[in-house]
Protein backbone atom coordinates (compact mmCIF):
# COMPACT_ATOMS: atom_id res chain seq x y z
CA UNK A 1 0.00 0.00 0.00
CA UNK A 2 2.76 2.25 0.97
CA UNK A 3 4.71 1.30 -2.14
CA UNK A 4 1.67 1.85 -4.27
CA UNK A 5 1.00 5.30 -2.74
CA UNK A 6 4.65 6.24 -3.21
CA UNK A 7 4.47 5.05 -6.82
CA UNK A 8 1.34 7.02 -7.38
CA UNK A 9 2.93 10.13 -5.86
CA UNK A 10 5.95 9.65 -8.10
CA UNK A 11 3.67 9.31 -11.09
CA UNK A 12 1.81 12.52 -10.22
CA UNK A 13 5.09 14.34 -9.68
CA UNK A 14 6.36 13.15 -13.03
CA UNK A 15 3.11 14.21 -14.66
CA UNK A 16 3.27 17.73 -13.16
CA UNK A 17 6.91 18.06 -14.08
CA UNK A 18 6.13 17.11 -17.65
CA UNK A 19 3.22 19.55 -17.81
CA UNK A 20 5.26 22.32 -16.27
CA UNK A 21 8.07 21.61 -18.70
CA UNK A 22 5.67 21.77 -21.62
CA UNK A 23 4.13 24.98 -20.37
CA UNK A 24 7.54 26.49 -19.86
CA UNK A 25 8.58 25.38 -23.30
CA UNK A 26 5.51 26.96 -24.87
CA UNK A 27 6.04 30.17 -22.91
CA UNK A 28 9.63 30.62 -23.93
CA UNK A 29 9.07 29.84 -27.60
CA UNK A 30 9.37 33.26 -29.30
CA UNK A 31 6.78 34.41 -31.78
CA UNK A 32 8.71 35.57 -34.79
CA UNK A 33 7.44 38.84 -36.26
CA UNK A 34 7.78 38.34 -40.01
CA UNK A 35 7.98 42.12 -40.55
CA UNK A 36 10.88 42.66 -38.15
CA UNK A 37 13.70 41.53 -40.43
CA UNK A 38 12.61 43.45 -43.56
CA UNK A 39 12.03 46.61 -41.48
CA UNK A 40 15.39 46.27 -39.76
CA UNK A 41 17.03 45.82 -43.13
CA UNK A 42 15.20 48.88 -44.50
CA UNK A 43 16.29 51.02 -41.56
CA UNK A 44 19.85 49.82 -41.97
CA UNK A 45 19.75 50.92 -45.61
CA UNK A 46 18.25 54.27 -44.58
CA UNK A 47 21.02 54.73 -42.03
CA UNK A 48 23.62 53.99 -44.67
CA UNK A 49 22.05 56.56 -46.97
CA UNK A 50 21.91 59.15 -44.19
CA UNK A 51 25.55 58.52 -43.30
CA UNK A 52 26.48 59.10 -46.93
CA UNK A 53 24.45 62.29 -47.33
CA UNK A 54 25.69 63.61 -43.97
CA UNK A 55 29.26 63.11 -45.09
CA UNK A 56 28.51 65.03 -48.29
CA UNK A 57 26.61 67.73 -46.40
CA UNK A 58 29.58 68.21 -44.08
CA UNK A 59 31.78 69.11 -47.05
CA UNK A 60 29.40 71.93 -47.94
CA UNK A 61 29.30 73.33 -44.43
CA UNK A 62 26.62 73.73 -41.81
CA UNK A 63 23.20 75.00 -42.76
CA UNK A 64 22.28 78.17 -40.95
CA UNK A 65 19.44 80.60 -41.13
CA UNK A 66 20.19 83.19 -43.73
CA UNK A 67 18.58 86.18 -45.39
CA UNK A 68 19.92 84.91 -48.68
CA UNK A 69 17.61 82.55 -50.46
CA UNK A 70 20.35 82.20 -53.08
CA UNK A 71 22.55 80.65 -50.40
CA UNK A 72 19.80 78.18 -49.38
CA UNK A 73 19.09 77.25 -52.99
CA UNK A 74 22.75 76.81 -53.81
CA UNK A 75 23.34 74.63 -50.76
CA UNK A 76 20.38 72.37 -51.56
CA UNK A 77 21.39 72.10 -55.21
CA UNK A 78 25.02 71.33 -54.36
CA UNK A 79 24.01 68.70 -51.85
CA UNK A 80 21.60 67.12 -54.32
CA UNK A 81 24.20 67.15 -57.04
CA UNK A 82 26.83 65.52 -54.80
CA UNK A 83 24.39 62.85 -53.66
CA UNK A 84 23.45 62.08 -57.26
CA UNK A 85 27.11 61.67 -58.17
CA UNK A 86 27.76 59.35 -55.25
CA UNK A 87 24.60 57.36 -55.93
CA UNK A 88 24.81 57.36 -59.68
CA UNK A 89 24.01 53.65 -59.77
CA UNK A 90 21.06 53.91 -57.40
CA UNK A 91 17.87 52.31 -58.64
CA UNK A 92 14.30 51.82 -57.44
CA UNK A 93 14.11 49.24 -54.69
CA UNK A 94 17.55 49.89 -53.25
CA UNK A 95 15.93 50.94 -49.98
CA UNK A 96 12.35 49.83 -50.53
CA UNK A 97 13.38 46.24 -51.17
CA UNK A 98 10.79 43.77 -52.39
CA UNK A 99 10.53 42.33 -48.88
CA UNK A 100 9.95 45.63 -47.10
CA UNK A 101 7.72 46.92 -49.90
CA UNK A 102 5.37 44.03 -49.16
CA UNK A 103 5.34 44.99 -45.50
CA UNK A 104 4.71 48.68 -46.28
CA UNK A 105 1.96 47.90 -48.77
CA UNK A 106 0.23 45.66 -46.24
CA UNK A 107 0.47 48.29 -43.50
CA UNK A 108 -0.85 51.01 -45.77
CA UNK A 109 -3.69 48.86 -47.12
CA UNK A 110 -4.71 47.77 -43.62
CA UNK A 111 -4.76 51.39 -42.50
CA UNK A 112 -6.77 52.29 -45.60
CA UNK A 113 -9.40 49.74 -44.65
CA UNK A 114 -9.75 51.25 -41.17
CA UNK A 115 -10.09 54.87 -42.22
CA UNK A 116 -13.54 56.42 -42.31
CA UNK A 117 -15.05 57.73 -45.54
CA UNK A 118 -14.45 61.35 -44.56
CA UNK A 119 -10.71 60.72 -44.19
CA UNK A 120 -10.60 58.80 -47.45
CA UNK A 121 -12.29 61.68 -49.26
CA UNK A 122 -9.85 64.23 -47.84
CA UNK A 123 -6.89 62.15 -48.95
CA UNK A 124 -8.29 61.68 -52.41
CA UNK A 125 -8.96 65.41 -52.70
CA UNK A 126 -5.37 66.14 -51.79
CA UNK A 127 -4.07 63.72 -54.36
CA UNK A 128 -6.18 65.42 -57.01
CA UNK A 129 -4.13 68.58 -56.47
CA UNK A 130 -0.97 66.74 -57.43
CA UNK A 131 0.14 66.38 -61.01
CA UNK A 132 0.47 63.09 -62.81
CA UNK A 133 3.95 62.32 -61.72
CA UNK A 134 6.26 59.39 -62.24
CA UNK A 135 9.07 59.66 -59.72
CA UNK A 136 12.63 58.75 -60.55
CA UNK A 137 15.41 57.91 -58.14
CA UNK A 138 17.88 60.81 -57.88
CA UNK A 139 15.31 63.21 -59.29
CA UNK A 140 14.65 66.57 -57.63
CA UNK A 141 11.07 66.72 -56.39
CA UNK A 142 9.89 69.72 -58.43
CA UNK A 143 9.33 72.68 -56.15
CA UNK A 144 6.53 73.80 -58.41
CA UNK A 145 4.52 70.77 -57.26
CA UNK A 146 2.74 70.86 -53.93
CA UNK A 147 3.59 68.25 -51.34
CA UNK A 148 0.59 66.28 -50.19
CA UNK A 149 -0.01 66.21 -46.47
CA UNK A 150 1.19 62.91 -45.16
CA UNK A 151 -1.70 61.05 -43.49
CA UNK A 152 -1.28 61.77 -39.80
CA UNK A 153 -2.74 58.43 -38.74
CA UNK A 154 -0.51 56.45 -41.09
CA UNK A 155 2.78 58.06 -40.17
CA UNK A 156 3.09 56.45 -36.71
CA UNK A 157 2.56 53.01 -38.27
CA UNK A 158 5.61 53.26 -40.51
CA UNK A 159 9.20 52.86 -39.30
CA UNK A 160 10.51 56.09 -37.82
CA UNK A 161 12.99 57.85 -40.07
CA UNK A 162 15.98 60.04 -39.27
CA UNK A 163 15.12 63.74 -39.68
CA UNK A 164 17.13 64.01 -42.91
CA UNK A 165 14.58 61.95 -44.84
CA UNK A 166 10.81 61.72 -44.92
CA UNK A 167 7.99 59.75 -46.47
CA UNK A 168 5.74 61.32 -49.07
CA UNK A 169 2.78 59.96 -50.94
CA UNK A 170 2.18 61.04 -54.51
CA UNK A 171 -0.64 59.25 -56.27
CA UNK A 172 0.06 55.55 -55.66
CA UNK A 173 3.75 56.02 -54.91
CA UNK A 174 5.37 56.04 -51.50
CA UNK A 175 8.43 58.23 -51.85
CA UNK A 176 11.47 58.47 -49.63
CA UNK A 177 12.68 62.05 -49.94
CA UNK A 178 15.81 63.79 -48.73
CA UNK A 179 14.33 66.84 -47.04
CA UNK A 180 17.14 69.30 -47.49
CA UNK A 181 18.34 68.18 -50.91
CA UNK A 182 14.71 67.80 -52.05
CA UNK A 183 15.82 64.62 -53.75
CA UNK A 184 13.91 61.39 -54.35
CA UNK A 185 16.03 58.74 -52.65
CA UNK A 186 13.77 55.82 -53.50
CA UNK A 187 10.13 55.09 -54.19
CA UNK A 188 7.75 52.18 -54.31
CA UNK A 189 4.84 52.02 -56.74
CA UNK A 190 1.42 50.66 -55.81
CA UNK A 191 1.97 51.44 -52.16
CA UNK A 192 -1.29 53.31 -51.95
CA UNK A 193 -4.49 52.12 -53.54
CA UNK A 194 -5.82 54.83 -55.84
CA UNK A 195 -8.11 54.94 -58.80
CA UNK A 196 -5.22 56.19 -60.94
CA UNK A 197 -2.92 53.29 -60.17
CA UNK A 198 -2.44 51.18 -63.31
CA UNK B 1 -10.78 115.43 -75.25
CA UNK B 2 -11.25 117.31 -72.05
CA UNK B 3 -14.13 115.18 -70.70
CA UNK B 4 -12.18 112.01 -71.47
CA UNK B 5 -9.16 113.37 -69.60
CA UNK B 6 -11.38 114.33 -66.72
CA UNK B 7 -12.91 110.88 -66.66
CA UNK B 8 -9.43 109.39 -66.74
CA UNK B 9 -8.34 111.61 -63.86
CA UNK B 10 -11.45 110.64 -61.94
CA UNK B 11 -10.71 106.95 -62.40
CA UNK B 12 -7.13 107.47 -61.27
CA UNK B 13 -8.35 109.33 -58.20
CA UNK B 14 -10.71 106.46 -57.44
CA UNK B 15 -7.90 103.92 -57.74
CA UNK B 16 -5.76 105.88 -55.35
CA UNK B 17 -8.66 106.68 -53.09
CA UNK B 18 -9.86 103.11 -52.69
CA UNK B 19 -7.03 101.86 -50.49
CA UNK B 20 -6.51 105.21 -48.79
CA UNK B 21 -10.12 105.88 -47.94
CA UNK B 22 -11.07 102.72 -46.25
CA UNK B 23 -9.09 102.15 -43.09
CA UNK B 24 -11.87 102.14 -40.54
CA UNK B 25 -10.17 100.54 -37.61
CA UNK B 26 -12.36 98.43 -35.33
CA UNK B 27 -9.69 97.55 -32.80
CA UNK B 28 -9.13 99.37 -29.49
CA UNK B 29 -5.31 99.72 -29.72
CA UNK B 30 -4.92 99.37 -25.97
CA UNK B 31 -1.65 100.08 -24.24
CA UNK B 32 0.41 96.94 -23.74
CA UNK B 33 -1.74 94.78 -25.99
CA UNK B 34 -0.35 92.10 -28.33
CA UNK B 35 -1.02 93.19 -31.90
CA UNK B 36 -0.49 91.16 -35.02
CA UNK B 37 -1.66 90.59 -38.57
CA UNK B 38 -2.72 87.28 -40.09
CA UNK B 39 -2.09 86.44 -43.74
CA UNK B 40 -2.42 83.09 -45.47
CA UNK B 41 -1.63 81.62 -48.87
CA UNK B 42 0.19 84.73 -49.95
CA UNK B 43 3.04 83.79 -52.25
CA UNK B 44 1.65 84.34 -55.73
CA UNK B 45 3.64 87.44 -56.61
CA UNK B 46 0.65 88.79 -58.52
CA UNK B 47 -1.02 92.19 -58.31
CA UNK B 48 -3.66 90.96 -55.91
CA UNK B 49 -1.05 89.92 -53.36
CA UNK B 50 0.50 93.37 -53.70
CA UNK B 51 -2.89 95.04 -53.27
CA UNK B 52 -3.53 93.17 -50.01
CA UNK B 53 0.01 93.96 -48.85
CA UNK B 54 -0.58 97.63 -49.58
CA UNK B 55 -3.79 97.58 -47.57
CA UNK B 56 -1.96 95.86 -44.72
CA UNK B 57 0.68 98.59 -44.68
CA UNK B 58 -1.98 101.29 -44.71
CA UNK B 59 -3.81 99.74 -41.78
CA UNK B 60 -0.57 99.53 -39.85
CA UNK B 61 -0.48 103.30 -39.76
CA UNK B 62 -3.53 103.16 -37.47
CA UNK B 63 -2.88 99.80 -35.90
CA UNK B 64 0.84 99.45 -35.24
CA UNK B 65 1.16 95.70 -35.16
CA UNK B 66 4.63 94.35 -34.52
CA UNK B 67 4.45 90.95 -36.19
CA UNK B 68 2.57 89.02 -38.85
CA UNK B 69 1.78 85.34 -38.77
CA UNK B 70 1.88 83.58 -42.15
CA UNK B 71 -0.38 80.55 -42.50
CA UNK B 72 1.59 78.74 -45.18
CA UNK B 73 1.88 78.63 -48.96
CA UNK B 74 4.31 81.45 -48.49
CA UNK B 75 5.85 80.92 -51.93
CA UNK B 76 3.83 79.33 -54.72
CA UNK B 77 5.50 77.69 -57.68
CA UNK B 78 9.22 78.01 -58.18
CA UNK B 79 11.35 78.98 -55.20
CA UNK B 80 14.28 80.65 -56.87
CA UNK B 81 15.91 83.60 -55.09
CA UNK B 82 14.06 86.03 -57.35
CA UNK B 83 10.77 84.38 -56.37
CA UNK B 84 11.39 85.32 -52.74
CA UNK B 85 11.78 88.91 -53.95
CA UNK B 86 8.64 89.07 -56.03
CA UNK B 87 6.48 86.94 -53.73
CA UNK B 88 7.66 88.19 -50.34
CA UNK B 89 10.19 90.97 -49.90
CA UNK B 90 8.76 93.35 -52.51
CA UNK B 91 5.08 93.17 -51.58
CA UNK B 92 5.81 93.44 -47.85
CA UNK B 93 8.70 95.91 -48.15
CA UNK B 94 6.96 98.69 -46.18
CA UNK B 95 6.39 96.26 -43.31
CA UNK B 96 9.88 94.77 -43.49
CA UNK B 97 11.35 98.26 -43.55
CA UNK B 98 9.31 99.05 -40.44
CA UNK B 99 10.87 95.98 -38.73
CA UNK B 100 7.61 94.07 -38.62
CA UNK B 101 8.48 90.44 -37.86
CA UNK B 102 7.08 87.68 -40.08
CA UNK B 103 6.47 84.29 -38.47
CA UNK B 104 5.78 81.67 -41.10
CA UNK B 105 4.45 78.16 -41.04
CA UNK B 106 4.85 75.71 -43.90
CA UNK B 107 2.07 75.05 -46.40
CA UNK B 108 1.77 72.23 -48.89
CA UNK B 109 3.28 74.46 -51.59
CA UNK B 110 6.32 75.33 -49.49
CA UNK B 111 9.73 73.71 -49.64
CA UNK B 112 10.65 72.83 -46.04
CA UNK B 113 13.98 74.57 -46.68
CA UNK B 114 12.05 77.80 -46.13
CA UNK B 115 12.76 77.16 -42.47
CA UNK B 116 16.29 78.43 -43.10
CA UNK B 117 15.06 81.68 -44.67
CA UNK B 118 15.69 84.14 -41.87
CA UNK B 119 12.90 86.62 -42.71
CA UNK B 120 10.40 83.82 -41.99
CA UNK B 121 11.75 83.48 -38.44
CA UNK B 122 11.41 79.70 -38.23
CA UNK B 123 14.81 79.28 -36.64
CA UNK B 124 15.62 76.34 -38.91
CA UNK B 125 12.70 74.36 -37.44
CA UNK B 126 9.68 72.90 -39.16
CA UNK B 127 7.68 73.54 -35.99
CA UNK B 128 8.29 75.81 -33.08
CA UNK B 129 6.73 77.95 -30.39
CA UNK B 130 7.18 81.59 -29.49
CA UNK B 131 5.72 83.99 -26.99
CA UNK B 132 4.49 87.56 -27.31
CA UNK B 133 3.22 89.17 -24.13
CA UNK B 134 0.68 86.84 -22.57
CA UNK B 135 0.21 84.84 -25.77
CA UNK B 136 1.94 81.58 -26.64
CA UNK B 137 1.96 80.68 -30.34
CA UNK B 138 2.49 77.13 -31.58
CA UNK B 139 3.66 76.94 -35.18
CA UNK B 140 2.77 73.47 -36.42
CA UNK B 141 3.86 71.73 -39.62
CA UNK B 142 0.55 70.22 -40.68
CA UNK B 143 2.13 68.71 -43.79
CA UNK B 144 4.04 66.14 -41.79
CA UNK B 145 2.63 65.56 -38.35
CA UNK B 146 5.00 62.85 -37.19
CA UNK B 147 4.95 61.33 -33.69
CA UNK B 148 7.92 63.47 -32.60
CA UNK B 149 6.04 66.63 -33.48
CA UNK B 150 2.94 65.46 -31.63
CA UNK B 151 5.03 64.72 -28.50
CA UNK B 152 6.74 68.08 -28.77
CA UNK B 153 3.39 69.85 -29.13
CA UNK B 154 1.93 68.11 -26.11
CA UNK B 155 4.90 69.05 -23.98
CA UNK B 156 4.81 72.68 -25.11
CA UNK B 157 1.05 72.99 -24.64
CA UNK B 158 1.30 71.47 -21.20
CA UNK B 159 3.98 73.92 -20.12
CA UNK B 160 2.31 77.04 -21.54
CA UNK B 161 0.68 77.86 -18.20
CA UNK B 162 -1.96 80.56 -18.19
CA UNK B 163 -0.94 82.19 -21.45
CA UNK B 164 -3.31 82.42 -24.36
CA UNK B 165 -2.62 79.35 -26.44
CA UNK B 166 -2.79 79.95 -30.18
CA UNK B 167 -1.65 77.23 -32.58
CA UNK B 168 -1.48 78.05 -36.24
CA UNK B 169 -0.81 75.84 -39.22
CA UNK B 170 -1.76 75.47 -42.83
CA UNK B 171 -4.59 72.93 -43.04
CA UNK B 172 -7.89 73.77 -41.32
CA UNK B 173 -9.40 71.32 -38.87
CA UNK B 174 -12.80 72.86 -39.50
CA UNK B 175 -13.98 74.65 -42.61
CA UNK B 176 -17.03 74.88 -44.82
CA UNK B 177 -14.94 75.47 -47.96
CA UNK B 178 -15.30 72.96 -50.74
CA UNK B 179 -12.07 71.02 -50.20
CA UNK B 180 -13.21 70.33 -46.69
CA UNK B 181 -11.58 70.03 -43.29
CA UNK B 182 -8.53 67.94 -42.49
CA UNK B 183 -10.38 65.41 -40.37
CA UNK B 184 -7.36 63.19 -39.92
CA UNK B 185 -5.27 66.02 -38.51
CA UNK B 186 -8.23 66.94 -36.36
CA UNK B 187 -8.32 63.46 -34.87
CA UNK B 188 -4.74 63.89 -33.70
CA UNK B 189 -4.63 67.59 -32.79
CA UNK B 190 -8.06 68.37 -31.38
CA UNK B 191 -7.78 66.11 -28.31
CA UNK B 192 -4.54 67.91 -27.40
CA UNK B 193 -6.07 71.31 -28.03
CA UNK B 194 -9.03 70.46 -25.78
CA UNK B 195 -6.92 68.81 -23.09
CA UNK B 196 -4.52 71.71 -22.75
CA UNK B 197 -6.96 74.57 -23.18
CA UNK B 198 -6.16 76.01 -26.60
CA UNK B 199 -8.09 79.23 -27.13
CA UNK B 200 -7.91 80.11 -30.81
CA UNK B 201 -6.63 78.38 -33.96
CA UNK B 202 -5.67 80.04 -37.26
CA UNK B 203 -5.34 78.13 -40.53
CA UNK B 204 -5.05 78.86 -44.22
CA UNK B 205 -5.16 76.50 -47.22
CA UNK B 206 -8.72 77.45 -48.09
CA UNK B 207 -8.61 80.73 -50.00
CA UNK B 208 -11.40 82.40 -48.09
CA UNK B 209 -12.08 84.01 -44.73
CA UNK B 210 -14.12 82.10 -42.18
CA UNK B 211 -14.93 82.51 -38.52
CA UNK B 212 -16.43 79.33 -37.18
CA UNK B 213 -18.57 78.75 -34.16
CA UNK B 214 -16.47 77.51 -31.24
CA UNK B 215 -15.81 73.79 -31.53
CA UNK B 216 -15.32 72.05 -28.18
CA UNK B 217 -14.58 75.44 -26.67
CA UNK B 218 -12.05 76.54 -29.29
CA UNK B 219 -12.39 79.38 -31.79
CA UNK B 220 -11.30 78.60 -35.36
CA UNK B 221 -10.44 81.09 -38.11
CA UNK B 222 -9.59 80.31 -41.72
CA UNK B 223 -7.61 83.11 -43.34
CA UNK B 224 -6.13 81.77 -46.55
CA UNK B 225 -7.23 84.50 -48.90
CA UNK B 226 -4.43 87.06 -48.76
CA UNK B 227 -3.55 86.54 -52.42
CA UNK B 228 -5.62 83.71 -53.87
CA UNK B 229 -9.38 83.42 -53.84
CA UNK B 230 -11.86 80.59 -54.22
CA UNK B 231 -14.84 82.71 -54.97
CA UNK B 232 -18.13 81.52 -53.50
CA UNK B 233 -16.43 78.56 -51.87
CA UNK B 234 -17.87 78.75 -48.35
CA UNK B 235 -21.18 77.34 -47.19
CA UNK B 236 -23.34 79.01 -44.60
CA UNK B 237 -24.42 76.48 -42.05
CA UNK B 238 -24.39 75.48 -38.42
CA UNK B 239 -20.59 75.62 -38.35
CA UNK B 240 -20.17 79.19 -39.52
CA UNK B 241 -20.43 82.49 -37.73
CA UNK B 242 -19.10 84.59 -40.60
CA UNK B 243 -17.58 84.02 -44.01
CA UNK B 244 -16.15 86.17 -46.78
CA UNK B 245 -15.31 84.66 -50.14
CA UNK B 246 -15.82 87.37 -52.72
CA UNK B 247 -12.41 89.02 -52.52
CA UNK B 248 -8.97 88.66 -50.94
CA UNK B 249 -8.66 89.35 -47.26
CA UNK B 250 -6.43 89.44 -44.20
CA UNK B 251 -6.89 89.84 -40.46
CA UNK B 252 -5.73 92.15 -37.71
CA UNK B 253 -5.78 90.84 -34.15
CA UNK B 254 -5.28 92.49 -30.79
CA UNK B 255 -5.10 90.63 -27.49
CA UNK B 256 -5.54 92.53 -24.29
CA UNK B 257 -5.96 90.61 -21.04
CA UNK B 258 -8.64 87.99 -21.61
CA UNK B 259 -10.04 89.62 -24.73
CA UNK B 260 -9.11 89.01 -28.33
CA UNK B 261 -10.26 91.69 -30.76
CA UNK B 262 -10.25 90.84 -34.43
CA UNK B 263 -10.97 92.55 -37.70
CA UNK B 264 -11.07 90.88 -41.09
CA UNK B 265 -10.43 93.25 -43.97
CA UNK B 266 -10.84 92.88 -47.70
CA UNK B 267 -8.33 93.79 -50.38
CA UNK B 268 -10.13 97.09 -50.87
CA UNK B 269 -10.03 97.95 -47.18
CA UNK B 270 -13.60 97.05 -46.34
CA UNK B 271 -14.18 95.49 -42.94
CA UNK B 272 -15.83 92.12 -43.55
CA UNK B 273 -15.90 90.89 -39.97
CA UNK B 274 -15.01 92.22 -36.56
CA UNK B 275 -15.61 91.41 -32.94
CA UNK B 276 -14.17 90.42 -29.63
CA UNK B 277 -13.69 86.94 -28.21
CA UNK B 278 -13.40 86.28 -24.53
CA UNK B 279 -11.30 83.43 -23.28
CA UNK B 280 -13.42 80.41 -22.56
CA UNK B 281 -12.95 78.49 -19.34
CA UNK B 282 -10.81 75.42 -19.75
CA UNK B 283 -9.81 72.57 -17.53
CA UNK B 284 -6.37 72.92 -15.95
CA UNK B 285 -3.63 71.39 -18.07
CA UNK B 286 -2.47 67.91 -17.25
CA UNK B 287 1.03 66.91 -16.24
CA UNK B 288 3.50 67.45 -19.10
CA UNK B 289 4.92 64.37 -20.78
CA UNK B 290 8.58 63.81 -21.58
CA UNK B 291 9.43 65.00 -25.03
CA UNK B 292 11.83 65.34 -27.92
CA UNK B 293 13.29 68.59 -29.17
CA UNK B 294 12.09 69.89 -32.54
CA UNK B 295 14.17 68.72 -35.49
CA UNK B 296 16.00 71.14 -37.71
Amino acid sequence: MLVSERGSRRGRLLGWTLLAGLALGCGTRERVDPTAAPIADFLKRVDEYVALRNRLAATIGPVDETKSQAEITLRAATLASNIKLERAQAKPGDLFTTEVATVFATLIHQEEQRRPDSVRETREDQQEELPDFVPQVNEIYPTTYPLATFPAKLLPLLPKLPEQVEYRIVQHYLILRDVEANLIVDFMPHAVPTEKAP
Amino acid sequence: MRPRRAAGAGLLALCWAAPLAAQALALPVRAGSVRFAVIGDTGTGDQLQYAVAQQLALYRQKFPFTFTIMLGDNIYGSERPQDFDTKFTKPYKPLLDAKVEFDATLGNHDDPNQRFYKPFNMGGNRYRTFKKGNVRFFVIDSNYLDPDQVKWLEKELASAGSDWKIPYFHHPLYTTAARGPEVELRAVLEPLFVKYGVDVVFSGHEHVYERLKPQKGIYYFTAGGAAKLRSGDTRKGPLTDQTFDTDRSFMLVEISGNDLYFQAISRTGKTVDKGVLHRLAHNPPAKPPVVAKPPR
